[in-house]
């Protein structure tokens, strides 16, 4: 099937390029990065912009680094750059375990991260990651910076606080707790790439911290700031892992899809909490875990 | 129409083509190279899988107008002369039924050896996770690269 | 036991090389240049509906669109067993996604704004999409015309119902045989529709040129019996209708027969000079090719205290979608075949094929077996149970053994069940279950037997013509389809036998129907054993052919002569060694200078004359309609979650009577990739449509097949050789039942493991998780 709508393609050199042709065009061009979103959604008709605005050619926009413990990312950093990346296992493994469930080798060689977060759709895996390590999207149009937190950043399903003259220009993510370690649990439908039913991010340090986020539960990815609460400062047991999975129904609001059915979801959560918190703690202590074998079934 | 440059399994082309045309339709429809084949359109099924700058992507959701200035591979560019050893384990292996998916599962080995040249068998089937074969359930797949592997190895 | 020199060998694939290369030529490869014209569908968006109007003005001013056709155009009938379709929508349309017009333009993209144009007014009419619904009095008629639809003989439609066809199978005394139970057992099992997932879509390109020659591309496995289709339809000679298959990406019954080809055939025929290609997009492939039909079974078994089936009523009822013309024959051949591979005595069995608002059923992979053996053999298991019996005890108690009756009386082939079933308890360790290597997981073992014949009409043939090349190599010129399984490649080697000449010195290609004889279709499991035949009597003639030449010329006796090494040599003459290269075109020259012989072309013919289809219409006695069963057997070992439902299949063996395994590799294929497929329907294909007859998961997001990441950690293939007697070398057909056990395997191996019994397909992670832990658990 060809791609029927038509419009027009520039390649800027440079950032003020690039912003300017936003600035002119707005909500009627679009950033291409990666363009495994993005080409889809234009063949199924879903978007109709007059200008692709490719900024593959700008240099700089592909950077990642560890600065004083915090993660910085451009543009341009594919999901295959994020898993090569040395120190991220160490440093952010939840990142690390969600970029390897994106899709396959093909998409990830291209898709960004930070065209992921602008895709914004329910069911984002980089979104709990990047929840409980308090990420901060960078944007950027000819009036100036804004800085945007990664809770005020999904406004609704496929929309984000992104303004029609911005480009976003990086993200960068805090480790959160001095020592911590986390774990990116994500139910799909086999062993193959899958859209996640939903997933769960949990960041544990060793004196009784925790973050969690959580995906495909609600219009938004959001924190369950309720579990956070009943975990904060205690040692995890059987008996309040219990009461931390007796809480998810109230964090959440999932649907029933053609995925999955609310029920599922709601069960499989409280399996993903319970198996996730306990995994990170191992993790904390310095075993190696595959999340992907957690869940059974591969 | 704008005209785009690109390097094509070694050897410079260019080609007229519309902002709205894939790099998979131009590759097949204009530069006559027609290994890399259409499934779905979506990006699920990697038989449009080529390599640009060496890395396996989605022909299918790239538009031919981002090609320009790299250098893509196909199976045809693999071997210009002979079939690559990898390609002759394959062949001995029956590795293959129908072959529609057989184009982009050798450039993602392909690949995949470039940079692991002794990938455990979890790495093999990840690098191919995205290619979907309907015919073979991949296990001939496996042992050829596994053979291969071998055979490189002494 | 003859050692064969190419035979039962694992002769490397004669295609490999191509497709490997990149050079295999598939339908949408072929350039047609400057006179290519794209037709993009306008399909229908109601499940029922009375067309009031189509306006196609706007479609008509969009720059690159040429033409634009409908029902108007094309206003006949056609079908492979019944004509009940049309090349698009008359007055109604029938299923969400039926064709309703095309829009013909210079460019994809044009032919695709201008079908976005195209404005149809519809009617809506009451949907039916169950098929029990659709059997309710006074269910809403999808065909008010059916008693006027031109069918085989054998199809016994019901006018005034949405029956299309029921065929009866009676045998015995139902009653009787119940009465002798002691132990009764009565269920229901539900199997909904599944789709091909051929990596490959439809593709077709259909060109009349100006003398008046139509000619048809299509990726199809069936090019014969589609150019007399299209003949047929299109009123034309079957000599000016052609038919030319390239390389096909996969076909598993979804491109039998003629679904989407028939357009572009009949749209060529309004576009004079110009090739026009329709090829399907991911989403029109699943939703308007055939798909495998939707099954309600309700079994009821009686057991004597032996342990003995004494009576089986089995009634299956399909959903077979809004056109019939293919997916009766699936009723048809699981009415004649649902005991399974069992002997019993007292049977009855009504497959009635119904009428939806869905999408046409048709040829899938196993022709209706799996969706009955997934009832029949998780039936078999609770039935074990239920007598306190172990259940592979009690399958080869009842098995089905050589000239044991089948359900419609002739006497079963010489088969090798027992020792299937035998091999795979071994394989498997029956009994004896691995420990649980991770936390929260159970282990269950599941067990299935299976048997499928080819279903096909009585006169179902195949031919083959032969030619040598003056280097002695041969063109072997077929019609069967290599759709992956390996068709040219064991063709190849039975010619290789007779004649000595290596697997790859033989060049078989995809065929034309202009050049290569008649071939039926390439389904069923068939052609192994259909067109092996045919191969093996050509190359037979050759060898005739060579031998009376050698014996005119050198007068040695016939029966001394021999071919080996691609010469001819003589037992009692140990010097006469004379290659082929040196006569089989250029002749042999004598003494006195002059040449006797010449090219060597040879032909072989196969037609099943033994196979009839003259049952009695309420019972199915008598006949021949199924020319010998395969049988096999399979089991697995499967892992739990049993928190959250995920099952890993950690060992699966699959035994199956080749009778010949011609090319063993190739049957090794097979079994892997045929019991990958039917894991996957039953732990995670699954087909969702909304109220409205509307699929929502078009596409591999959503609809998912296997990947790399899903393959069994272990798979046992087995391969057992009770030979067929009239196959060639004793080989049998095997492509499709590897399929058939996977899901009663599953099934059983999950109420093994924790005692749930789960009735509907597909077993997915979630049904097993939410019967153990649901809220209407």
């Amino acid at each position: 099937m060809a791609i029927a709508p038509t419009f027009e393609y520039a390649r800027p050199r440079n950032l003020e390029e690039a912003l300017r042709l936003k600035a002119q065009y707005r909500e009627r061009a679009l950033v291409l990065a990666g363009g495994t979103d993005l080409i889809a959604n234009l063949r199924e008709d879903m978007i109709h912009p007059e200008l692709l605005i490719d900024i593959k050619d700008i240099p700089g926009l592909d950077k990642i680094v560890i600065e004083a413990g915090t993660l910085k990312l451009g543009p341009l950093v594919t999901f295959t750059q994020l898993i090569e990346f040395g120190p991220l296992g160490k440093s952010f493994p939840m990142l690390l375990d969600a970029s390897r469930t994106v899709a396959s080798v093909g998409i990830r060689n291209r898709a960004t991260l930070v065209g992921n977060i602008c895709s914004a759709v329910p069911s984002l895996d980089s979104a709990p990651p990047l929840l409980c390590h308090e990420a901060v999207v960078h944007c950027l149009s000819l009036e100036g910076e804004r800085h945007i937190r990664i809770d005020d950043w999904f406004t609704g399903p496929r929309k984000t606080a992104l303004k029609p003259d911005e480009i976003v220009t990086g993200i960068t993510l805090q480790p959160v707790f001095h020592s911590g370690s986390g774990i990116y649990l994500k139910l799909g439908r086999y062993g193959g790439e899958d859209l996640a039913q939903t997933g769960w991010g949990i960041l544990i340090d060793g004196a009784n911290h925790y973050r969690v986020a959580h995906c495909a539960l609600g219009p938004v990815p959001a924190r369950a700031s309720k579990i956070e609460a009943l975990l904060d400062g205690n040692q995890l047991n059987e008996a309040l892992i219990q009461q931390a999975m007796d809480l998810v129904p109230e964090e959440i609001s999932p649907i029933t899809d053609i995925r999955s059915s609310k029920e599922y979801r709601t069960h499989i959560s409280k399996v993903i909490l319970k198996r996730g918190l306990l995994a990170a703690r191992e993790r904390l202590a310095g075993k190696d875990i595959d999340p992907r074998t957690l869940l059974g079934g591969i | 129409m704008k005209e785009i440059h690109l390097t094509l399994n070694h050897e410079e082309r260019s080609a007229w083509v519309e902002t709205n045309e894939t790099l998979l339709e131009v590759l097949r429809d204009k530069l006559g190279v027609k290994s890399p084949k259409c499934g779905c359109e979506r990006g699920d099924c990697g038989a449009c899988t080529v390599l640009m700058d060496g890395k396996a992507i989605r022909s299918c959701l790239v538009l031919a107008v981002e090609a320009e200035g790299h250098s893509i591979l196909t199976v045809e560019g693999l071997s210009p002369d002979k079939l690559t050893a990898l390609q002759e384990t394959f062949i001995e292996f029956n590795s293959f039924q129908c072959g529609f998916c057989a184009p982009g599962i050798i450039l993602a080995i392909t690949e995949l050896l470039e940079s692991h040249p002794k990938p455990s068998l979890e790495e093999i089937k990840e690098s191919i996770a995205g290619n979907l074969c309907r015919c073979t359930g991949y296990t001939p797949i496996f042992d050829a690269v596994m053979a291969h592997i071998q055979r490189e190895d002494k | 036991m003859k050692d064969f020199k190419y035979i039962g060998k694992d002769v490397v694939r004669i295609d490999a090389r191509e497709k490997i290369s990149g050079a295999a030529i598939y339908g949408d490869d072929i350039d047609f240049g400057p006179k290519l014209l794209y037709a993009e569908i306008v399909a229908s968006t109601q499940a029922h509906a009375i067309i009031k109007g189509i306006d196609f003005s706007a479609a008509l001013k969009v720059p690159g669109v040429y033409k634009v056709f409908t029902g108007k155009d094309f206003p006949f009938k056609f079908g492979l067993y019944m004509k009940d379709r049309y090349v698009f929508a008359q007055d109604k349309v029938r299923f969400v996604g039926e064709q309703v017009a095309a829009v013909i333009a210079r460019t994809p993209q044009a032919a695709k704004q201008g079908a976005k144009l195209v404005k149809v007014e519809y009617e809506p009419l009451p949907v039916v999409l169950d098929q029990m619904q659709a059997l309710e009095e006074g269910a809403e008629l999808l065909h008010p015309d059916l008693d006027s639809y031109p069918h085989v003989p054998w199809f016994f439609p019901k006018g005034g119902t949405n029956i299309a066809h029921w065929r009866k199978t009676r045998k015995g005394d139902l009653d009787k045989g119940f009465s002798e139970a002691e132990h009764i057992l009565e269920d229901t099992y539900r199997v909904p529709r599944y789709a091909h997932c051929a990596i490959e879509t439809h593709v077709a390109i259909g060109m009349l040129d100006h003398g008046g020659r139509l000619t048809v591309w299509s990726s199809s496995q069936s090019p014969h019996t589609q150019r007399h289709l299209f003949a047929e339809a299109l009123g034309m000679s079957h000599k000016d209708v052609r038919v030319i298959a390239p390389h096909v990406g996969g076909g598993f019954g979804g491109k039998a027969g003629v679904t989407m080809e028939i357009i572009p055939a009949a749209l060529a025929t309004r576009l004079k000079g110009y090739a026009v290609k329709l090829r399907y997009t991911r989403e029109e492939e699943f939703i308007n090719t055939y798909q495998r039909l939707g099954v309600v079974a309700k079994i009821r078994m009686g057991v004597d205290k032996e342990g003995r089936i004494t009576a089986l009523d089995h009634k299956i009822y399909w959903d077979a979608g809004a056109y019939v013309e293919y997916g009766a024959n699936v009723v048809n051949a699981v009415g004649l075949s649902a005991i399974g591979p069992y002997k019993i005595d007292n049977v009855s069995i009504d497959s009635v094929c119904v009428y939806t608002n869905l999408p046409p059923g048709g040829a899938y992979r196993g022709f209706g077996y799996s969706e009955m053996l997934f009832g029949l053999e998780s039936h078999v298991t609770r039935m074990a149970k239920q007598i306190g019996m172990d259940e592979i005890e009690f399958r080869r108690l009842n098995a089905i053994r050589e000239n044991d009756l089948t359900a419609y009386g002739a006497h079963m082939n010489p088969n090798g069940l027992i020792e299937c079933i035998d091999k795979v308890k071994d394989a498997i360790r029956w009994g004896d279950k691995p420990l649980p290597t991770r936390p929260h997981t159970r282990i269950g073992q599941g067990f299935s037997i299976f048997w499928k014949a080819p279903a096909m009409p009585p006169n179902a043939s195949s031919s083959s013509f032969l030619k040598f090349n003056e280097d002695a190599s041969i063109n072997l010129i077929i019609s069967g389809m290599d759709i992956g399984q390996g068709y040219q490649t064991v063709m190849a080697q039975i010619a290789a036998e007779i004649l000595s000449v290596p697997p790859h010195r033989i060049r078989v290609e995809t065929p034309d129907t202009d050049r290569n004889p008649y071939e039926w279709q390439t389904v069923a499991s068939h052609i192994t054993w259909s067109s092996g035949n045919s191969v093996k009597a050509a190359a037979l003639d050759a060898r005739e052919q060579i031998l009376d030449l050698i014996t005119r010329v050198y007068h040695y006796p016939k029966d001394e002569l021999y071919l080996e090494d691609e010469a001819v040599k003589c037992h009692t003459q140990p010097n006469f060694i004379l290659p082929l290269r040196d006569f089989v075109v250029n002749g042999i020259m004598t003494a006195d200078g002059t040449f006797k012989g010449g090219p060597i072309n040879a032909r072989g013919m196969y037609m099943p004359e033994f196979s009839s289809t003259n049952g009695d219409p309420e019972t199915s006695q008598g006949g021949h309609p199924n020319v010998h069963y395969t049988v096999g057997a399979a089991a697995l070992n499967l892992e739990i979650d049993e928190e959250t439902g995920k099952m890993k299949v950690l060992k699966a063996a699959l035994a199956i009577d080749a009778g010949k395994a011609l090319n063993p590799d190739l049957v090794r294929g097979q079994i892997t990739g045929g019991l990958l497929q039917g894991l996957a329907t039953v732990l995670y294909e699954d087909m969702r449509y909304d109220a409205s007859g509307k699929l929502l998961n078009p596409n591999f997001t959503d609809y998912k097949i296997p990947t790399s990441m899903d393959v069994p950690d272990e798979i046992i293939p087995i391969i057992v050789e009770v030979p067929q007697p009239d196959g060639p070398f004793g080989a049998r057909g095997i492509g499709e039942h590897t399929m058939l056990p996977a899901a009663p395997m599953i099934a059983n191996a999950v109420e093994d493991a924790l005692g749930v019994r789960i009735k509907s397909m597909p077993v997915t992670a979630e049904k097993v998780a939410m019967s153990l832990f649901g809220e209407d658990k």
